[in-house]
């Protein structure tokens, strides 16, 4: 268990950029034979995206590597079955928050962020409500089976998650502003549903 | 950036009894309850919240969460001259943006990318017609019940439960202010009386001193911004050859438009919006195109909810997204009933 929890810091250390030398090379190693460790990079980095939309995005000394390894990993199409996520994210100030998921596709080829909506919590639990109605990739993973999944360690949850709901996918955002802009159509939306509207949509970018 | 903290700080620890907010309803609406108000029918309850809006000028902090646990808050100006409406509505999370409105008429400024947007919606100016209407359906699918009273952000308010008569339709727990009838804080419920998304002032001050001429001339100043104006092009869903085969229960076309090509894409996008009164649900229809519309999907936003998926037909298959803040089956129900007629 110890050992998952270092190789867990490790991994996201280095999603994190700050391996370098011999760290980094046995971070790398470790990605490259242990499943678990690639979990954690997946999951790590799938609620960092989520957290994040990509206007608010800052680049860091980090973000270049991580860049490049997506990539790599990308090319690699036996690296990431490609599986829906659905990712409950717990956040307590002292313990470091964790994310348990299922097989995370987060680079998965042909994934490509569609339409995936990132949930930040300030509460004890967040979740996402999230189902492929028979998309190509196979039949969803049951709920059961993602709260059974190992739950990772995951940091910077705290600083992020003042964040409204993003939506990845820019084409969604703009049918969604879409919609809120029409919303005035029903009694509830005015006023405070203009407010809602104004308050909560992130207009596309 | 102090102040915001200290906004998410409050809105953490009402957050955090959450768990509490979620769990309540059920127990909170006993179901025999003899309302209080009882004498207003419910479009007399959102005709006096609507009226509140226009006669009434107030500042506040406006928060909306959802029981995932999401927050945005915004700052709010709300001034008006028994004619005109103006709003200004400052983001304290997310992106920074402004909205404007002067009644239909709406300018967005995005400080970031210097872009402001700028639209007439013109549904907004629908809403009370749509309730003097002798036509209006909304008591066929909602019962109003005043459930108590509270205080929010220091006003006494009526609370007041609309329940769905179906399970079509979200249900709503409204605050409205005891002598205006504004609504303070408004709750959406799903079938379980589970809060699913609340929107609510943490902060307000009714009758505060706020200029419309100020606010216009803020709304006015789009210097240094590249202003990009969407207004939609008015059809209808049987020139674009959309029809629904069976009607969803309650929810009336509202109009159909024509939006310029969403997000690089080639074609136009159509809006066929629907609503019941109270919920609205928009179907947009593209051209499929296999790129860019990969996964069908469902997903959940506080009270919105999209679907997502593919039409096919034999002129060449579309992709359809329906967006509404109604349960997951109302959009099936749409999706479902959709069909190409040419």
């Amino acid at each position: 268990m110890e050992k998952m929890s270092n190789m867990d810091e490790m991994v996201s250390a280095l999603a994190d950029g700050e391996l370098h030398g011999e760290a980094f090379a046995r971070a790398m190693d470790a990605l490259a034979t242990d499943a678990h460790a690639r979990e954690s990079w997946h999951a790590y980095h799938l609620v960092g995206d989520v957290l994040r939309s990509a206007e608010l995005a800052s680049p860091s000394s980090g973000t270049d590597f991580v860049a490049r390894f997506r990539a790599r990993l990308q090319d690699d199409p036996t690296a990431v079955p490609a599986v829906p996520v659905g990712l409950p994210v717990h956040d307590d100030r002292d313990a470091p928050s964790r994310v348990a998921a299922g097989s995370v596709p987060a680079n998965a080829p042909g994934f490509g962020w569609p339409l995936l909506a990132g949930v930040a919590s300030l509460t004890a639990v967040a979740a996402i409500a999230w189902n492929i109605l028979g998309g190509s990739a196979g039949a969803p993973p049951a709920a059961a089976e993602l709260a059974q999944a190992a739950p990772q360690p995951l940091r910077q949850m705290q600083a992020e998650s003042s964040r409204p709901v993003m939506i990845r996918d820019a084409r969604l955002d703009e049918l969604l502003a879409a919609h809120r802009q029409a919303g005035g159509a029903s009694a509830l939306q005015m006023p405070a549903g203009f407010l809602r509207n104004a308050t909560f949509e992130s207009p596309g970018r | 950036m102090k102040t915001v903290l200290a906004q998410l700080a409050l809105l953490a620890c009402v957050a955090g009894a959450g768990a509490a907010w979620a769990q309540v309803p059920a127990a909170a609406v006993p179901s025999n309850t003899t309302p209080t108000g009882g004498e207003r029918s419910i479009s007399d309850w959102l005709m006096r919240m609507h009226e509140a809006s226009r006669r009434r000028t107030y500042m506040g902090t406006f928060v909306v969460s959802s029981a995932a646990g999401n927050l945005s808050s915004a700052r709010i100006w709300h001034a008006c001259d028994g004619v005109q409406q103006m709003e200004r509505v400052e983001s304290l999370t997310g992106a920074p943006r402004s909205t404007f409105r002067r009644n239909d008429h709406v300018v967005t400024f995005l400080p970031d990318s210097k872009v402001v947007h700028t639209e007439r919606r013109e549904s907004l100016g629908l809403f009370p017609s749509l309730l003097k209407s002798s036509e209006t359906t909304i008591p066929e699918f909602y019962a109003a019940q005043v459930t108590g009273s509270e205080r929010v952000a220091g006003f006494d308010a009526d609370i007041v439960q609309l329940n769905p008569r179906d399970n079509l339709r979200f249900g709503y727990r409204i605050w409205s202010e005891k002598k205006s009838g504004l609504v303070v804080k408004l709750q959406t419920l799903d079938a379980d009386g589970q809060v699913i998304e609340q929107a609510a002032f943490s902060e307000l001050q009714l009758d505060a001193p706020v200029k419309m001429d100020k606010l216009a001339q803020m709304m006015a100043n789009t210097d240094g911004y590249k202003v990009h104006r969407a207004d939609p092009v008015k059809t209808t869903a049987e020139a674009q050859g959309w029809v629904l085969k069976t009607p969803v229960a309650g929810f009336k076309s509202m109009g159909c438009y024509k939006r310029p090509p969403a997000g690089g894409g080639r074609d136009d996008t159509v809006q066929w919006i629907f609503s019941d009164g109270l919920a609205s649900v928009s179907l947009f229809v593209q051209a499929y195109d296999r790129q860019r519309h990969a996964q069908e999907l469902m997903l959940s936003m506080g009270a919105t909810q999209t679907l997502a998926r593919r039409l096919a037909d034999k002129g060449g298959d579309w992709w359809l997204t329906v967006v509404g803040e109604v349960p997951p089956q109302t959009l099936k129900a749409f999706a479902q009933s959709l069909e190409r007629r040419k």
